[in-house]
């Protein structure tokens, strides 16, 4: 009878742990976004691959343009054909069926800003998370009239060369220098003349 | 007998017992799946990202490097190449396909010193700081406009025209004092200088004047 006692405890508790344990399993949430590649594979992927476009490829059907912009800059122009996905706004439920419905159809995502760096981090974002058919339009927007023109650019363009830059200057100034030296004046001697005493007048009678 | 097939019974319970606890661990190997998911949340990430607060301006940077502030690494994640060209003074370079090496871990995930990337613009070392934002690492700054803006603004800066306000002219008398603090020379400075140089005191003579002997007159 004592035994019988013993294992109907065991039971108990054991039944206990497995309750504890679908509870659990029921009301784990799961994250709305989840990566789906680790920091590491990311860098090497976004080091590696290609993911620029210019205003010329744009023409292929495949590419749907995304304007990140806000809506009052997307209002005031924007690319033909565009969607208007605010950056902070890009995780919102809405947008990421967007993107959801562009990946299983197999349509390109082309997110484009002012510059460059403005969809970079949307960008980034959106590809950890796993959507890989994705791209960068490396354009920079200027107004001319409130109509809005894109140029292509090119990222992380070395604009000057500095030390070439401070060494042309240190030679000029070099240059200068030496030009300077010789029009320094010698200074002034002074010469003081000495006056010749005037011969003391002699007493005498 | 009756004790015997409660015995029975009780046993068959055990494996079924024992059969759900192996099922609910087979669960575990679902989740490798998750391990993926390192890091701080996606929405988190995103709106650390969005904020300006991660860039410092060149005039910043300059004002750090004059004073030699000691709580800051800058740290060039550009190719060897450009480092070996053109860098800023005491900056460490970890391209940005080597960020994750063994090495680098020990700058970028610390808390002594503030860490500041940049790059030819913000492009690769915004890249590079979404990328261990991602991971958690504290104290991460970005160089507004890389070296191009430190070009710009620090090394070559633009004169104002006469009719911009004062404080242009002041902002670019500081820069134009930064930028020969990190080696440019520029001809005026020379002029400048010059005079300084030639300027010894000039002698004074100083004539000191005879009492003239009162004249002996002449008399009888």
């Amino acid at each position: 009878m004592k035994e019988l006692e013993k294992t109907k405890r065991i039971s108990i508790a054991a039944t206990l742990f497995i309750l504890a344990v679908i509870i659990g399993l029921l009301t784990y949430k799961r994250p709305k976004n989840i990566y789906a590649i680790n920091t590491k594979d990311t860098l090497e992927k976004i080091t590696s691959a290609n993911y620029f476009t210019t205003l010329e490829e744009l023409k292929n059907p495949e590419y749907v343009l995304i304007d990140v912009r806000n809506q009052y800059e997307f209002e005031k122009g924007h690319l033909e054909n565009a969607i208007n996905i605010y950056a902070p706004e890009i995780l919102s439920d809405d947008n990421i069926k967007v993107f959801n419905e562009l990946k299983e159809s197999n349509k390109m995502a082309i997110l484009y800003g002012n510059n460059p760096q403005e969809p970079n981090a949307p960008f980034l974002i959106l590809y950890q998370l796993g959507f890989d058919n994705i791209k960068l339009l490396a354009i920079e927007n200027s107004y001319l009239q409130n109509k809005l023109i894109s140029k292509n650019t090119v990222v992380e363009k070395s604009e000057a060369d500095i030390t070439a830059f401070i060494n042309e200057s240190v030679k000029k100034a070099n240059a200068t220098e030496t030009v300077k030296k010789e029009v320094v004046a010698p200074p002034k001697k002074v010469i003081t003349i000495e006056k010749k005493k005037k011969a003391e007048a002699e007493g005498g009678c | 007998m009756v004790k015997k097939k409660i015995a029975k019974v009780l046993a068959f319970r055990y494996k079924i017992l024992a059969a759900i606890l192996i099922l609910l661990a087979g669960g575990l190997v679902l989740l490798p799946k998750y391990q993926k998911h390192e890091g701080i949340k996606p929405e988190e990430l995103l709106s650390n990202t969005i904020s300006p607060e991660r860039y410092m301006t060149t005039d910043r940077l300059a004002h750090i490097l004059i004073n030699q502030d000691p709580s800051f690494i800058l740290i060039d994640v550009r190719d060897e190449k450009s480092f070996a060209s053109y860098s800023l003074p005491n900056a460490i370079n970890i391209p940005l396909e080597k960020l994750f090496d063994e090495g680098s871990d020990s700058y970028l995930n610390q808390n002594q010193f503030d860490v500041v990337l940049f790059s030819n613009d913000n492009f690769y070392a915004d890249q590079a700081w979404i990328l261990c934002n991602r991971l958690g690492y504290k104290h991460m700054r970005v160089l507004k406009g890389g070296v191009n803006e430190w070009y710009a603004t620090i090394i070559n800066p633009l004169k104002p025209a006469d009719n911009m306000p004062v404080t242009d002219f002041e902002l670019y008398a500081t820069r134009k004092a930064a930028s020969m603090f990190f080696g440019v020379v520029y001809p005026e400075q020379v002029k400048v200088e010059a005079p300084v140089i030639v300027k010894e005191a000039p002698k004074k003579v100083i004539t000191i004047e005879k009492k003239k002997k009162a004249e002996a007159e002449g008399g009888c």
